[in-house]
């Protein structure tokens, strides 16, 4: 049985996620949080499979979430929804391991696919999204960035660059798909591999940035 | 900029022209010694004569006489005994209409008597008078006292012995003399007078006019301080030598010679300390020992007596000497050690002055040729005009280096306070943005979550679809503003990344093919403002297409132009109907896409038919719509944290 946490403070969009949540995963059990507070007690308590973070809370962000769940259930599937489309709001939860984001202003049947498609292991990747990415694993190429033996060294693979850069210019996943030569599963898995490094490279950065002042180490 | 005091390789044409001038006077000088050697013919020269102690009124009779030549010199037969000589000397008249004598040199004073009538007196002789040696004299010899043959003329000299004089120059002595024509003589007379006495005049009133001012510019810069000694120096000199160019004064002989000597005491002072401290040396010791000195000498020639002037000076003089010239030694070295080489003109003048100084120092003591010793007489204030004029000229370089320095660190001043003027004018512009950004930053925040969140709620509430199609777009356009309000400046090539994404999606839904065509290479930017204007439009075009056209396909070209960025949407669907083109259609929104591009500066041409799709073009100039990011905050930057 499918386990989903639902953290939005809205009632009435709360509610309507919720039935549109048990449309894509009927019998689903659905935990309703209108607080980060809540939703990190929920955490503690119950094993989920999926979550659904809205990002601006009450009493904080959503990233704090979206970041307790990787630590304590690595399994379960962040998935961001939000009203915010800019990547300044997107990006750190992408960072905290957010595995795809939705916003709340779509159709409803256009929610349902993109939630399908996410659970499926297909998130969406927008070009500016893209464009951070690169940025921040050039940013982490460059020679004076951390020391490799205290860093785990993480970087895009040529064909996972190539995709991000087409995607900033702002082909499709099919369209890249048929310009590489490569199956449309393919190109989600590329994605996906994507979003783990961002999550994987961010986390070893905020560690070494937390060493590097003083926080551990003592 | 770096200024240098001295340029070895470009010597100031003033430095030159100084030297010239001392060159040429020294030689003027030397000219008119020459001349005074010349003897002109027709002139009886007297070398003998008959000498007869005695303090009478007239030529001694019935003593004993003495021949001896001329020019006499007392300290070489009278001792230390004082009282009056007489000298006769026979001579025949000259063939002169205006004869006259000649007597060069005297001292102290003395009484000439032609043919036993009193004819002239030089220095007072019931008066004591400061001068040691009276200047050269030229006596008109009246033609009725003269007898053709054997006329005698009887000088009485009344003079000092050497024990009580300071130098032997001052000892009393009669020169030879010369009887001859007026003319002749009178040339002999004033070239004599002018060595003697014009020219130390001249030099005496020049040092004491630069040394007085010398040292008030000593004196008011105290780092200077040898200048103000060199004064002391100058005015100190022209002072010892006042005695030969000075009217006689009613002053005692002793007295006198006792100031003379006390004042070279000072002039040792002033020369020591003027040395030292133009080599920028300073030593508090010796200027102690300087001062007491100054007050020793007068006191051991007073404890001694007139009598016994001579020797008690000549040993100080000795002592001053040695003085002098240990400190010229040392400032040499000094300066050497300052300079990495020896300053070869001070050197040579400084030799010159001691050569001088020395010959100064033997006629003291013994009788040495009197030109040579005028000359060498001549030689040390003519050196300090010389060294004064040179250091007044440095003292004007430094104070126009300084001067130019000052004007230099003034501009300097001036930099610097634009500089920072200008650095907080950045800053506070700096700041004011960074509160323009957080205020904006606020208000985005406050309409997503008020606004946003309400209509969010219609979007998924409302019953109507129209109702929530409308609070979507709402909430798009709101969402686009709110990135124009806060955004920062675009590259186009991310722009057209974005459009392209969302257009070709939105398309591809629809089931249109779309047909993108762009430029790889697009290093323009775009403001926050353009950006989501394009976007406006572009939007609104693709909804037109998707909502009216019926079209199946779909092409957007992009394109740089001349500085215009041109975007070109083409369907093939039905076209736009003339009636609702000609009313500024409202359905389609071609009124509100050519409101927009016009709030750019640009242009939307729609060309329309039916059956022949639609094209739309739009023009933006990119100067206008790009701007170029602020400092350090280029998209680049804003992608990283």
């Amino acid at each position: 049985m499918t386990h989903i946490l639902l953290l939005e403070d809205l009632p009435e969009i709360r509610s309507w996620l919720r039935s549109l949540v048990l449309q894509v995963f009927p019998g689903a059990q659905v935990s309703e949080a209108a607080r980060v507070h809540d939703a990190l007690e929920l955490i503690s308590a119950v094993r989920f499979d999926l979550a659904l973070i809205d990002l601006g809370l009450p009493d904080g962000s959503g990233v704090d979430v979206v970041t307790r769940l990787r630590d304590r259930q690595p399994e379960a599937q962040a998935v961001i929804v939000t009203i915010h489309d800019d990547d300044e709001h997107l990006f750190p939860a992408l960072q905290a391991g957010a595995f795809g984001y939705i916003l709340k202003e779509q159709p409803r049947e256009m929610i349902t696919e993109q939630l399908q498609r996410i659970s499926q292991g297909e998130p969406p990747l927008s070009p500016s999204i893209a464009r951070r990415v690169m940025a921040h694993f050039s940013a982490k190429a460059k020679p004076q960035a951390a020391p490799a033996d205290l860093l785990p060294h993480v970087s895009l693979t040529e064909r996972e660059s190539e995709v991000l850069l087409r995607v900033a210019k702002g082909y499709t996943l099919p369209e890249i798909g048929v310009q590489l030569g490569l199956s449309r599963h393919t190109i989600a898995d590329y994605v996906k591999q994507i979003y783990r490094k961002l999550n994987v490279s961010s986390r070893a950065e905020a560690a070494l940035e937390a060493q590097r002042l003083g926080l551990f180490g003592r | 900029m770096r200024l240098r005091l001295q340029r070895p390789w470009s010597r100031p044409p003033a430095r030159w022209a100084a030297r010239w001038a001392a060159c040429g006077l020294l030689l003027a000088g030397l000219a008119l010694m020459a001349q005074v050697q010349a003897q002109p013919a027709p002139v009886l020269e007297i070398d003998r004569a008959e000498v007869a102690v005695g303090d009478e009124a007239q030529f001694p009779q019935g003593v004993a006489t003495e021949p001896r030549a001329l020019p006499d010199d007392w300290a070489r037969w009278r001792g230390g005994a004082a009282g009056a000589v007489w000298y006769r000397v026979r001579f025949d008249a000259p063939d002169a209409t205006l004869p006259a004598l000649y007597l060069e040199r005297v001292c102290s004073r003395v009484e000439l008597h032609l043919n036993g009538q009193l004819l002239h007196r030089a220095g007072h002789a019931g008066r004591p008078g400061s001068r040691a040696c009276q200047p050269p004299q030229l006596v008109d010899l009246p033609p009725a006292l003269l007898r053709p043959r054997g006329n005698l003329l009887d000088l009485r000299v009344q003079g000092q012995p050497l024990a009580q004089v300071a130098s032997r120059r001052h000892v009393g002595s009669l020169s030879a003399l010369a009887v001859g024509p007026h003319e002749a003589l009178a040339a002999r007379h004033a070239r004599a007078l002018t060595l003697q006495v014009g020219v130390p005049q001249a030099v005496s009133a020049t040092l004491l006019l630069m040394g007085g001012f010398m040292f008030v510019l000593g004196w008011l810069h105290r780092a200077e301080s040898h200048l103000a000694y060199f004064g002391a120096l100058s005015a100190g000199w022209a002072l010892v030598e006042a005695r030969r160019w000075l009217p006689d004064l009613p002053l005692a002989p002793a007295a006198a010679e006792f100031l003379q000597s006390a004042l070279l005491a000072f002039v040792t002072l002033a020369a020591v300390q003027f040395l030292l401290r133009h080599a920028r040396h300073r030593s508090p010791a010796l200027g102690r020992w300087m001062a007491l000195q100054c007050a020793l000498m007068p006191a051991s020639m007073v404890l001694a007596g007139a009598g016994r002037l001579h020797a008690v000076t000549g040993a100080w003089v000795l002592l001053f000497a040695l003085e002098v010239a240990a400190a010229a030694v040392f400032h040499l070295r000094l300066r050497r050690r300052q300079h990495g080489q020896l300053p070869r003109p001070a050197a040579a003048l400084l030799g010159l002055v001691g050569a001088a100084l020395a010959i100064d120092l033997l006629a003291r003591r013994f009788a040495l040729p009197g030109a040579l010793v005028d000359a060498a007489q001549l030689v040390v204030p003519l050196a300090l005009v010389v060294v004064g004029l040179r250091l007044v000229q440095r003292h004007g370089q430094a104070l126009q280096a300084s001067e130019a320095s000052r004007v230099h660190l003034e501009g300097r001043i001036r930099e610097a306070t634009a500089e920072i003027e200008r650095n907080f004018r950045q800053l506070s512009e700096l700041r004011v943005e960074q509160v323009t950004q957080q205020e904006r930053k606020r208000i985005a925040a406050d309409l997503h979550d008020d606004l946003g969140a309400k209509l969010l709620t219609i979007v998924h509430t409302s019953d109507d679809p129209r109702i929530s199609a409308l609070a979507r777009e709402a909430l798009e356009e709101m969402r686009l503003s709110v990135r124009g309000l806060t955004g920062k400046p675009v590259r186009l090539g991310d722009a057209l990344g974005d459009w392209r994404a969302e257009l070709m999606a939105r398309l591809a839904q629809s089931g249109i093919e779309g047909e993108w065509e762009a430029p790889d290479e697009l290093p323009q930017t775009l403001t926050a403002r353009a950006y989501v204007q394009t976007t406006r439009i572009l939007r609104e075009a693709t909804s037109n297409i998707i909502k009216h056209s019926g079209a199946s396909r779909c092409a957007i070209r992009c394109a740089i132009a001349e500085g215009d960025l041109q975007l070109v949407v083409q369907d093939n669907g039905r076209g736009i109907p003339m009636e609702v083109d000609g009313r500024l259609d409202r359905g389609h929104g071609m009124a509100s896409m050519k409101h927009r591009a016009k709030q750019m500066q640009g242009q939307c041409l729609v060309e329309s038919g039916p059956g022949y799709g639609t094209v739309i073009r739009l023009t933006l100039p990119l100067d206008r719509a790009t701007a170029a990011p602020p400092l350090g905050r280029g998209p680049a930057d804003s992608m990283t944290h």
